[in-house]
Formats: C-alpha cells, sequence, structure tokens
C-alpha cells in the first residue's frame, strides 16, 4: 500500500530551487534513509510533507489524500531542532500531545520517561539539550503513526544516546508504518534500513532497497554514500 | 479541535497575562487607598501627587502596552518560529489555529482595556468623594447624589445626561463598551495581519512585520483622523447655541462613527489574514 507519494514536487525559495521535479513514493511497513549532505533538500522534503513549506509545484498525498488535517493526523513528526515550547513541564507537553492525537499512547510515553529517570514535573527548558531531545523522540515515537518522519534524530548526541534513540524507534514503531529517517550519521543507521533515497542537490539520485544497492556494489551504504558525495 | 486549541492558548497566555491584569486591580486598590487618606491635604503635596500620578499613568501605559505586545509576540513565536513546527503538524486546520489566537487575544486585550477603564473611574471616583470629605456630611451626599443621579440621566444644570452626550446613561455605556471592544478586535488583527504580511518576506520577516504595522498604522490613523473630522465639520456648519448641543452633537457624531470606521477595519484585517494564512506558510 502506497503510504506517501510525491509527484512533480519542486520547492523554490526566489531564484534557488531547493528541490526539483521530485517523484517518489513509499510503501508501509519499510524503514527508509533519507540520505544526502547538508544543503542536498532532505529538510526541505521533510518540511513539505509536513505541510511546514508550500510547494512551488507538484504534488504530495499521504494515505492519498493530499497534506492537511488528515496527513497530519497519521504522520508523526521530528524536527531537526528543538520545537517544544521551554516553558512548559514534561507532563504538560504530554496533556497537549494526548489532547490533539487520538494514537499518543500516554502510558508508553510515561514508561519511557521513567525508564530515563526523567521527572515529568519539570520544566523542558530545565532538561539539557539532550534530555530535551530525548523527551521529543519520547513524544513522537509513543504516537501509533502510519510514518513516522524523524529529521536527523542522531546529529549531535553521544554514541551511547545515538543506541538508545534508535533502539527506541525500533522497539516503538508499528510494524505495518513506515519510517522516514533523515541523517547523514549513514554507518550508525545503516543497519536498521530497508531502503535509501540519496538526494543530491535538490534531485533524487538513488532510491533503491538497502539489499539490491549492496549486492550491486558490493559495498556497505556508507561507503556508497562517501563515493557518491564525494567532495 | 478549536475548543481544544482554545483550551491550551487560554492555558498559555494567561500565565502572563493573568498576572499582568491582577497588577491593574492591584494598582488600584492601592490608588484607592491613597485617595482616601490625607496625604494630598498638605501645603507641599503637589511633587508627591505629580509623581503619583505619573507612576499610575505609566504603569496602566506599560500594563496596556505590554498586554498587547504579549499577543503578537505570542502569536508571532508560536505559529513562525521552531514552535511553529508543533501548532502547524497538529491535526487542525490553519483556520482554527488562527481562530484559536485570535479570540484569546481579542478576550486579553478587552478585558485589559475594561479594567484600564474601569481604574480610572475607581481612583476618579475615590477622588471626588474624598474631596467632599472635609465638608459637611451633606457635601459628600451631594456627590453621591450627583453621581447617581447623573447615572440615571438627571443633572442638577437643568440639563439630561442625554442632552449633554446625546444618549441614555445605559446606551452611552454600551456604545462606549463596544468602542472598546471593536478598538482591541481591531488592534490584534492589526498585529496579525501585519505579521503574517511580514511572512511574505524571502527574508527578515520579523523586521518586514513591524515595517507593515508601522505602515497600517499610520495609514488607519490617517484615515480614521479623516472620518473624524466630518463630525467637526458637521459641528462647525450646525453652529451650536450652547455647549450642551455641542458635546451632543460630538458625542453622537463621533461614537458612531468610531465604532462604524473601527468595524470595517476588522472586517478587512480579518478577511485579509485569513487570506494569507490559508495561502501560504513557509517555516524558515
Amino acid at each position: 500500500m502506497i503510504l506517501l507519494e510525491c509527484k512533480e514536487l519542486t520547492k523554490k525559495y526566489g531564484n534557488h530551487t531547493a528541490l526539483s521535479n521530485i517523484n517518489l513514493q513509499i510503501e508501509s511497513g519499510h524503514i527508509i534513509g533519507l540520505l544526502g549532505p547538508n544543503g542536498s533538500g532532505k529538510t526541505t522534503l521533510l518540511k513539505l510533507i509536513n505541510g511546514l513549506l508550500t510547494p512551488s509545484s507538484g504534488t504530495i498525498c499521504v494515505n492519498g489524500k493530499p497534506v492537511g488535517v488528515e496527513s497530519k493526523r497519521v504522520i508523526s513528526y521530528l524536527p531537526d531542532h528543538t520545537y517544544l515550547n521551554g516553558a512548559m513541564r514534561v507532563r504538560d507537553i504530554m496533556d497537549f500531545f494526548a489532547d490533539f492525537y487520538q494514537d499518543f499512547d500516554p502510558m508508553r510515553a510515561y514508561d519511557m520517561l521513567a525508564k530515563l529517570q526523567i521527572n515529568p514535573n519539570h520544566k523542558l527548558k530545565t532538561l539539557s539539550k539532550g534530555t530535551q531531545e530525548k523527551v521529543q523522540l519520547i513524544l513522537v515515537m509513543s504516537r501509533r503513526a502510519n510514518l513516522y518522519i524523524l529529521d536527523e534524530p542522531i546529529a549531535g548526541v553521544d554514541p551511547a544516546a545515538r543506541d538508545y534513540i534508535l533502539d527506541t524507534i525500533l522497539s516503538n514503531y508499528e510494524e505495518t508504518a513506515s519510517i522516514l529517517i533523515s541523517t547523514h550519521l549513514i554507518s550508525d543507521i545503516e543497519n536498521i534500513l530497508d531502503e535509501v533515497i540519496f538526494i543530491q542537490n535538490g534531485t533524487i539520485h538513488t532510491h533503491a532497497t538497502v539489499d539490491d544497492l549492496r549486492q550491486k556494489e558490493h559495498k556497505s551504504i556508507d561507503t556508497i554514500f562517501r563515493e557518491v558525495f564525494k567532495c | 479541535m478549536l475548543r481544544k486549541l482554545l483550551k491550551h492558548e487560554w492555558k498559555s497566555v494567561s500565565k502572563i497575562l493573568f498576572p499582568l491584569n491582577l497588577g491593574i486591580i492591584v494598582l488600584t486598590v492601592i490608588g484607592c487607598i491613597i485617595l482616601s487618606t490625607d496625604i494630598f491635604d498638605t501645603k507641599n503635596a503637589l511633587p508627591i501627587t505629580l509623581t503619583l500620578v505619573m507612576f499610575y499613568t505609566l504603569s496602566i501605559m506599560t500594563f496596556s502596552g505590554i498586554t498587547l505586545i504579549y499577543i503578537y509576540v505570542h502569536f508571532y513565536k508560536n505559529l513562525f518560529t521552531a514552535e511553529g513546527y508543533l501548532w502547524h503538524t497538529l491535526p487542525v486546520t490553519r483556520t482554527q489555529l488562527f481562530h484559536a489566537k485570535l479570540l484569546a487575544g481579542c478576550f486579553w486585550c478587552s478585558l485589559n482595556s475594561l479594567f484600564t477603564v474601569l481604574s480610572t473611574a475607581a481612583l476618579g471616583f475615590a477622588a471626588g468623594f474624598h474631596a467632599s470629605k472635609d465638608q459637611i456630611d451633606a457635601a459628600q451626599n451631594l456627590f453621591i447624589d450627583g453621581f447617581s443621579s447623573n447615572a440615571a440621566g438627571e443633572t442638577a444644570a437643568g440639563f439630561s445626561f442625554s442632552d449633554i452626550f446625546g444618549f441614555s446613561p445605559v446606551i452611552f455605556v454600551i456604545l462606549l463598551l463596544l468602542t472598546l471592544l471593536t478598538a482591541c478586535i481591531s488592534s490584534v488583527l492589526m498585529g496579525y495581519l501585519s505579521i503574517l504580511l511580514g511572512q511574505l518576506m524571502e527574508k527578515y520577516r520579523l523586521a518586514a512585520a513591524i515595517g507593515f504595522y508601522i505602515a497600517i498604522y499610520l495609514i488607519t490613523q490617517t484615515l480614521s483622523s479623516l472620518a473624524m473630522l466630518v463630525p467637526y465639520i458637521r459641528l462647525m456648519l450646525s453652529g451650536g447655541d450652547n455647549s450642551a448641543s455641542f458635546f451632543n452633537s460630538f458625542f453622537s457624531t463621533m461614537i458612531p462613527t468610531a465604532i462604524i470606521s473601527q468595524i470595517i477595519l476588522i472586517l478587512i484585517f480579518y478577511v485579509a489574514s485569513l487570506f494569507l494564512i490559508r495561502r501560504t506558510i513557509n517555516l524558515e
């Protein structure tokens, strides 16, 4: 079943074209790595899918419907920066998510908070940057969404935290759901990926399954990435 | 969903605006207590009086200014900074988001204006009442009688309230409240529209929003000044024969003109804002 479909998707910022004629289909039940160097258009694509940017041309459909209330109901999105109000307590943010997302599981969220020894009564701004990122990840992964979109979830955290984050992602997503992960730390995530999308200068360079690509090139995804995007 | 948005909006905004407006009440109570003492009865009371009046006026202006600015900042921060990634990915329409912010903003702005007016009235009443304290009791009764008879539409000078203000006291108060409400809604919408216009720019969106605000403010002030000229010209041409009829014409024309012009502005700002927020969102 096609979960996400982009047709002739283009995004321009003035004279600069960030994305050009992107055609993409993502099916249910896959973990897809959106890989590319800085400025290649990864975040732009993810923002377009989440309705945070308006396309210059082209269409995006989630479960066959254009980006809107329905698509936001089934997408769980983790941006690449802190996006929660720091003055709110963790508990209040949990209530906020529970209020708006029917698929949010508070039990799962509180359980993960307890495992990480994060006090839900603490204000977000009193927590360290790494802990804030973990809280955000807990919120996003505590939803039983159809599509998880994670923008650089492991950037800027220590290796131990990376393991925790990847473990959290893998142990909490629904089998029928898909995960679209944007990153350039490929070696850390390549073992969990089913598919990869290489994005370069706003266009899709490669979209293939990890197994096919490895068999074809006889190299790891990390090595292929380094060769494709060699400076 | 609008109800949920309003609930969270209320919780978020109240944290700042509730204590701020509580400040007006506290200031008013303190002012009334000071006015009921003999502090101004001494010969050298003028500097203290001026200082306190200045402090009160500045405080009230600051409270009102902060309220409005906070409403604008809250709207901008929630929808167009990092927090916009949360609000714009909620399963709600942009129109619902806008309406939740608008309703909360208008409520707090109106409440703040109402408190400001009531505070000024309370201090005025307290000052008037105290001024008659040193006279015989009959003078105080006269002050209260005068106040209540004015409210009932009668005055000792032979002119009724309606003769002077052009409306019965009840209608006059309703019209004043309506003026206050429309002015608040239009102020909030003007800020929101400026922010939304600023989002049309590729860069320097906040600076552009401030620029748009100043431009819209100047245009609306010029237009409303011109609109206010109409009653003046009418008064000049009619040439009122006494001060009561002058004020009567002034108020009976000025207040409805102000309300109508504010309603027109509200409609323009609302339609433009709704068009912009529905059309494009490009978060940085």
